[in-house]
């Protein structure tokens, strides 16, 4: 994940580069090296490096790298004759490349030639099965074809043998979320709390997985988890705030029969609703009547 | 003896600099016939060897996460988790005893990684046996520089093997120990130089030699221990009391 200072580096080279002032060339390094998605700007100013004999012979052997980011760029923005012409230049320069035949899978892909890009790329697998790149490229065409289940199956076979991968632990959990297998989505968002224990997002999104599930002992360990990414995020998370209050009604109407158990936190409903409340008058002051109803419904 | 010895000029300027000029010189001259060894390298088939090597350092990535976040999940999935990795029969850890032994055996008969070894080390060895040699013959037989500070009497057969005066101060040394700090003190320069990932690296690369074939099955039963070993106890009900706090001081 991007820093924030590298973020604020990042916004302010754009701004420069957008009015003009140079320091296209450092936008385009930093756009790869931090790995952002910003597919319109690096077409257009990569182009211009790209177009201007001059500009492109001071890059030096990096031409090469701009010509490749320039077509991925180019295809995600659906311009393929620019993303042609650049792989054919890169094809001219490095004849028996894979990553150049990679390109060439992409850009099937882009066209939406699936069955052909397939073929293109179990070629390029039979040579050098351990291409990360191409494995996940298989299961985004996959995904784009519609075909989730497929997408899973071949997304599980990738993470038997790059486990440690959790950027695709995480695609698999969106995954499971989309086809409702709460409880495999659940195993992955265990999974990244295990490989990052520090980062909010994934308690929040396991917290909301097993909210979903239901369930005494879920719930339970649910509001466990939406209280982790409070104390993570120092109260600031509106929704891991809504979620204590729901899993807290939820988990008295379903032990309203049995004996209330409630020594663990028993403020935690009231702190939590303060919270929202002072946070609504904040922010969004004009909703403040609608929050202190449903949670006075809640508590009821 | 307190006395100083006064050394010429010309031994700076005829041994001392030409010695480290000409280490330079070899070493980029190595780097660069490295570089053009690799490019004549055809892909190896042992990517096969390669694919498990990886698998075995991505399944001992997840196990030390496992290990080191432990008390974050709760502890059904930890156990099953447990379960998953140091199961007798087919966990992920397990590494049967005579399997150990045989990936390493495998490895050294294997006729292309020998050869492959064979060609790293002896462009490792033959020009540093050159230039010693070399230094040997021309440099031998007088005092080339003095430490700036004082040494023990051990070191004098050490550093002094061509000076055959033994009332010499030990701090005053030959040529050879002139070869040996360049020959390690070069590779910050080096890097320098050549950027990153030059071949000049002999020390790492003797480290990285001895560490290649241990690196799956000691590791992984190193992992399958410390797991074994864990104690899970589960962190979450901390953190309710922890988000109580927390919301307490928000609110007030």
């Amino acid at each position: 994940m991007v820093s924030k200072t590298e973020e604020t580096q990042l916004n302010r080279l754009e701004n420069q580069v957008d009015n003009g002032g140079g320091g296209a060339w450092e936008y385009l390094c930093l756009v790869r090296k931090l790995k952002v998605r910003r597919s319109e700007k690096v077409l257009k100013h990569g182009l211009s490096i790209l177009n201007d004999p001059k500009k492109r012979s001071a890059l030096g052997p990096e031409e090469w790298t701009l010509y490749e980011q320039v077509a991925i760029a180019a295809m995600d923005c659906q311009c393929l004759d620019v993303a042609k012409d650049c792989i054919k230049v890169l094809q001219k320069k490095f004849p028996e490349s894979k990553r150049v035949g990679r390109l060439n899978g992409m850009l099937l892909e882009a066209k939406g030639s699936w069955a052909e890009a397939e073929k293109a790329y179990s070629s390029l697998l039979e040579d050098n099965s351990l291409d990360q790149i191409i494995h996940k490229r298989r299961i985004a065409m996959a995904k784009a074809q519609g075909n989730i289940s497929e997408a899973i199956e071949l997304l599980n076979k990738y993470l038997e043998i790059f486990m440690a991968d959790h950027e695709a632990w995480r695609e698999q959990a969106e995954l499971y979320v989309s086809l409702q297998m709460y409880k495999q989505a659940a195993f992955c968002y265990e999974e990244l709390i295990l490989s990052q224990p520090t980062v909010p997002l994934y308690h929040l999104a396991y917290a909301d997985v097993l909210y979903t599930l239901g369930g005494l002992e879920n719930l339970q360990t649910a509001k466990k988890y939406y209280a982790s990414t409070i104390d993570l995020t120092g109260g600031k998370n509106t929704r891991a705030l809504f979620g204590i209050c729901l899993c807290i009604s939820a988990i008295a109407q379903v032990s309203k029969g049995r004996n209330k158990e409630d020594k663990e936190s028993p403020e935690l409903q009231s702190l939590a609703a303060t919270a929202l409340e002072k946070d609504y008058k904040q922010r969004a002051a004009n909703k403040l009547g609608l929050l202190t109803c449903s949670l006075r419904s809640l508590k009821n | 003896m307190a006395e100083d010895l006064v050394l010429d000029t010309a031994i700076r300027d005829w041994v001392l600099i030409p010695l480290s000029v000409v280490m330079v010189l070899i070493g980029i001259l190595r780097y660069f016939v490295s570089k053009l060894m690799r490019s004549f390298q055809t892909p190896d088939p042992k990517i096969v060897k390669e694919g498990h090597f990886l698998f075995c350092r991505q399944v001992i990535v997840r196990a030390r996460n496992l290990r080191a976040a432990a008390n974050f999940i709760t502890p059904k999935s930890f156990r099953s988790r447990r379960v998953y990795f140091s199961n007798e029969e087919n966990g992920l850890l397990f590494v049967p005893k005579g399997q150990a032994q045989n990936l390493q055996a495998q490895m050294f008969s294997d006729p292309n990684m020998a050869m492959d070894m064979m060609k790293k080390n002896l462009s490792m060895i033959i020009p540093q046996t050159l230039t010693f040699a070399w230094v040997n013959f021309f440099f031998s037989g007088f005092v080339a520089a003095k430490i700036p500070f004082p040494l023990t009497q051990r070191f004098r057969s050490m550093l002094q093997n061509g000076i055959d005066l033994s009332t010499v101060d030990v701090s005053y040394v030959s040529s050879r120990s002139w070869y040996f700090l360049n020959l390690f003190g070069l590779r910050g320069l080096f890097s320098l130089i050549l950027g990153e990932e030059n071949a000049t690296d002999d020390t790492q690369r003797m480290m990285q030699m001895s560490g290649f074939g241990f690196d799956p099955s000691k590791s992984l039963s190193a992992e399958k221990d410390g797991l074994d070993i864990v104690q899970h106890e589960w962190a979450l009900p901390k953190f309710e009391h922890r988000a109580e706090a927390v919301l307490k001081k928000l609110v007030s």
